[in-house]
């Protein structure tokens, strides 16, 4: 059976992964205070939606919240989505509750409160500019484990002190794993005896301490 | 900000100090309560009188609620009574679950949210279900003790 995911507020955001979750088999609704937004969002195809605040029950109970499997709070206000998740988590009992926090700080809050997953824009949208901005041989960043550990790729550039090296001969700072080396458009799975060369391209997976120390030892800067 | 110096435990934080945050931040303070009222429009602390001896913060409550600012370790009860529902349990959550507040009440104007809060351990009051319980005590034919 498709899984069904509840979008609640939230008008670019929802728009954008409502089109993307329906591409992906899902069973998308919506619900939305804003009737103007409400019908714009009627045009998606396949899209259920409702017209309502999502923070009060009756809204959600009309809108059969308890067949969800995904509720997504995407409100504007941090309390309102957890009000959102709250309600969906003790009052409907679906399974996972996914929030958007515009405050960093409320994230761990948010959490404790029993939201499964939050996601805060500010703080991932400041990683990727801090990443683009400062680090020129890391191509990108996903943080994961709440930006714990990164997912890291990185090019070793002409005269890398770790080219022609074995992967054993390098240093590499603990918390550190190379989890793929890309060469001529062919991946490797790297091996102790995997021999780097330039213009590689590796994916490390690393701690977010270390992420410096590690590139300094693969591309010497 | 202003610490307030006084011993542990005896400050009584109320957020939002609209009609009913201001009147309670005036009784409790002249009942000799350490007070701290927070919100968000400096304007609205003209509701506090001339006497009230208590501090009050310019804010968002529930921020500041979270970054400790109103220093909700040394507060023995909470008020949560700004204008929004929503805002009212983000606050109340925070003073109970995250600084273990004792005595932790909210507003809420809508009656359908509080079943959900109850199990919290906060007190909520809802203004539209007390106004019903007296309207129907002047007309005599509600239930005589109010059901809590």
């Amino acid at each position: 059976m498709k899984k069904s995911v509840f979008l609640i507020g939230g008008f670019d955001e929802t728009r954008l992964l409502a089109k993307s979750l329906i591409l992906n088999h899902y069973r998308v609704s919506a619900i939305n205070q804003n009737m103007d937004q409400c019908r714009e969002l009627a045009k998606i195809d396949s899209l259920k939606v409702y017209h309502g605040d999502g923070t009060k029950p009756f809204v959600l109970e009309d809108a059969e919240v308890h067949h969800a499997d995904i509720v997504i709070a995407l409100t504007p206000r941090d309390e309102d989505n957890l009000v959102i998740c709250e309600l969906c988590k003790k009052k409907f009992h679906v399974k996972k509750t996914v929030s958007l926090v515009s405050d960093p700080g409320k994230t761990e809050f948010f959490r404790q409160m029993g939201v499964d997953s939050v996601v805060c824009a500010i703080a991932t949208i400041t990683g990727i500019i801090e990443q683009q901005a400062l680090k020129e041989d890391i191509t990108s960043v996903m943080p994961v484990a709440g930006g714990k550990v990164h997912v890291v790729q990185i090019t070793l550039p002409k005269g890398a002190p770790s080219a022609g090296k074995k992967l054993w001969e390098l240093k590499l700072p603990r918390d550190t794993i190379i989890g793929c080396i890309l060469r001529d458009s062919r991946s490797l799975v790297p091996r102790g005896d995997t021999r780097l060369a330039e213009n590689d391209q590796l994916i490390l997976i690393v701690s977010e301490e270390q992420e410096q120390a590690a590139a300094r030892v693969l591309t010497g800067r | 900000m202003k610490r307030v110096k006084n011993k542990k435990n005896d400050v009584t934080v109320i957020a939002g100090c609209g009609r009913l945050g201001a009147n309670l931040a005036n009784t409790l303070s002249d009942e000799g309560e350490s007070v701290i009222v927070i919100d968000k429009d400096r304007d609205s602390f003209r509701k506090l009188s001339p006497s009230f001896s208590g501090f009050f913060l310019v804010g968002d409550a529930a921020e500041m609620m979270l970054r400790n600012e109103a220093d909700l370790n040394r507060a023995h009860s909470v008020i949560a009574v700004t204008n929004n529902d929503n805002s009212n349990i983000f606050i109340a959550q925070v003073a109970k679950e995250v600084y273990q507040v004792d005595k932790v009440i909210a507003r809420l104007y809508d009656p359908e949210r509080e079943c959900v809060y109850q199990e919290f351990g906060i007190d909520t009051i809802c203004p539209a279900v007390l106004s019903a319980h007296e309207v129907e005590k002047i007309m005599g034919t509600g239930p005589e003790v109010p059901e809590s």
